[in-house]
């Protein structure tokens, strides 16, 4: 199991006395891109918040690279090499591009200027507005800054939650486009999408979930696409 | 007549001035961690009587009794973030304000007891006169006190504008959820900006209490209510916005004394409260809409 950078076993999240994941089980192989279907309410954001360490798990356990990280603080978990570009993108508003790419170096201790001069070269429209605030950002160009922000903190393993939610189709051609440089550039990618046609083109395996449970798992092909879409919007018991 | 209207505004600047470094401490606090501290105020009481018992027994300098209070004040400030506000991180903003408020008079009994009586004298910060020109009078106190409260917001703006530390406080400010995404040590800078507060309120003391030559345990509700009431009138959290709202505070205090009379300075002051209480959400929702 040496090529398992993620390991989630057994994983329960409650909100109160509701269950959001009910014992949910999965692995995130090294320099893949995993992806996580299903429709809305089925656990897939309380499934990221709770592998970055902003839930707390009510049992099960979260392993990354072999070390457990289940009772790590959400820094800790960013120090060891795990970043999450959350749901609705989450920039800081009142803060200009630049110092958001700077927050979320937060953690380094080098120099990181030629990351920023790097990430402005993937995403010319970010450095045409590095003095800007983020909140006067498009919606697209706060999602790529939100990519950018975490790749500032120079993650092994990138998670995403629904980085084409509310785009237009042109901007989420490039999103994929992004995923897929991350990925050769050798990022691992554990994405969540609610567009099972794009995110099957670009993953090698993934899961669906359903009401806290991971139901069905395999490469894409396994399942016809248009079941797995079925599946992925509606649910299967529907 | 015109001459008493230039004369108030003087006064009311000085008095604006210290409004402003109280207030700039407590928006801080509540830009950061989201929570109103009820014992911000009677933490720098504690720092100024920390260092009017060292006055009274040991004798000291001015400059020593300033450190006195601002440490004082910070280590006071460390004991009400780890009781009342770290332990809270995510939950109720009404426990930790109730929790605020029962330290409050923990550190006011903690006070009373190191010195019983109601009043202590505290050295004076410049022994001459006011300096008088044109007609007009200004006392040094108030000149000191503005050159601080300008010093104290160029200092604040560069520590949050041009530092890591200060990067990792803005995030908060914006978005705490995303400032723990981006990595940032949410605890510790909590504390920092708690620590960064309490200094500036315990500069804030000092300078007040050496003004006026005395302390009183009524400084820590004094300096509490007003924080609270410039950070209101600025449009809760911003900073700039609290230092408008403590000169104004300032402003209105000054103007009203004079016609209605000295009795009514702090009616003024919680006459202004109410008033915000009542129009305030709406006020508030319309800034931050
Ligand atoms: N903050 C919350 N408080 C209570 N229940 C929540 C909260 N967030 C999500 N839930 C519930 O948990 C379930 C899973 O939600 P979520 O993880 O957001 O699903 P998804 O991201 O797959 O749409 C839903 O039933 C939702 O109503
Ligand atoms: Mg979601």
């Amino acid at each position: 199991m040496s090529d398992t950078l993620l390991e989630v076993r057994d994983l329960v999240t409650a909100y109160g006395k509701i269950e959001a994941l009910k014992g949910v089980s999965l692995q995130v192989k090294q320099g893949s891109i995993t992806c996580l279907l299903g429709p809305n309410g089925a656990g897939k954001t309380t499934l990221m918040m709770t592998i970055a360490g902003i839930l707390r798990a009510r049992s099960g356990t979260v392993a990354f690279a072999g070390r457990e990280m289940t009772s790590l603080r959400p820094h800790a978990i960013v120090a060891s090499g795990v970043a999450l570009v959350p749901e609705n993108r989450l920039v800081f508003p009142a803060m200009t591009v630049l110092d958001n790419l700077r927050a979320g170096a937060y953690q380094r201790r080098d120099d990181f200027a030629p990351d920023i001069e790097k990430l402005f070269q993937r995403f010319p429209r970010l450095k045409e507005r590095s003095a800007q605030l983020a909140g006067t950002l498009s919606g697209g160009e706060q999602q790529m800054l939100a990519v950018a922000r975490a790749l500032m903190s120079r993650p092994k393993l990138l998670l995403m939650d629904e980085p084409s939610l509310g785009l237009a189709p042109l901007v989420v051609e490039e999103i994929f486009r992004i995923i897929t440089e991350l990925h050769r550039d050798g990022t691992t990618i554990f994405l969540v999408e609610q567009n099972a046609h794009m995110a099957l083109k670009v993953a090698q395996h993934f899961y669906l979930m359903e009401q806290g449970k991971v139901t069905f798992s395999g490469d894409p092909g396994s399942l016809a696409e248009d079941e797995v879409i079925k599946r992925a919007y509606l649910g299967s018991a529907k | 007549m015109l001459a008493d209207l230039v004369q108030n505004t003087l006064d009311g600047l000085a008095a604006g001035a210290s409004y402003a470094l109280l207030a700039v401490g407590f928006t801080l606090v509540f830009g950061v961690l989201r929570r109103v501290n009820l014992s911000y105020g009677p933490a720098i009481m504690l720092g100024c009587y920390a260092a009017t018992f060292v006055h009274l027994h040991y004798g000291a300098g001015l400059l020593a009794l300033a450190a006195i209070c601002v440490l004082a004040s910070v280590a006071a400030g460390a004991y009400v973030e780890r009781l009342c506000f770290a332990p809270h991180g995510k939950g109720s903003a009404i426990a930790a304000m109730v929790a605020s408020f029962a330290l409050w008079m923990q550190l006011e009994e903690v006070a009373m007891l190191a010195l019983p009586r109601h009043l202590y004298p505290f050295p004076p910060l410049y022994e001459g006169g006011p300096l008088a020109f044109a007609g007009f009078t200004v006392r040094v106190e108030a000149l000191v006190m503005l050159a601080a409260a300008v010093t104290v917001c160029a200092l604040l703006w560069g520590i949050l504008y041009r530092t890591r530390f200060g990067v990792a406080a803005r995030a908060m400010i914006d978005s705490p959820v995303a400032a723990e995404l981006a990595g940032i040590n949410v605890p510790r800078i909590s504390m920092g900006v708690f620590a960064l507060a309490s200094a500036i309120g315990g500069l804030a003391g000092f300078l007040i209490s050496a003004s006026v030559e005395q302390v009183t345990p009524m400084l820590g509700m004094w300096s509490t209510l007003k924080g609270l009431l410039a950070m209101m009138l600025g449009g809760l959290g911003s900073l700039p916005g609290a230092v408008i709202g403590a000169l104004v505070l300032g402003l209105v205090e000054a103007h009203s004394q004079w016609f209605l009379g000295p009795q009514l300075r702090d009616f003024i002051a919680f006459l202004l409260l109410f008033i915000l209480l009542a129009v305030g959400p709406r006020w508030i929702r319309s800034r931050h809409g």
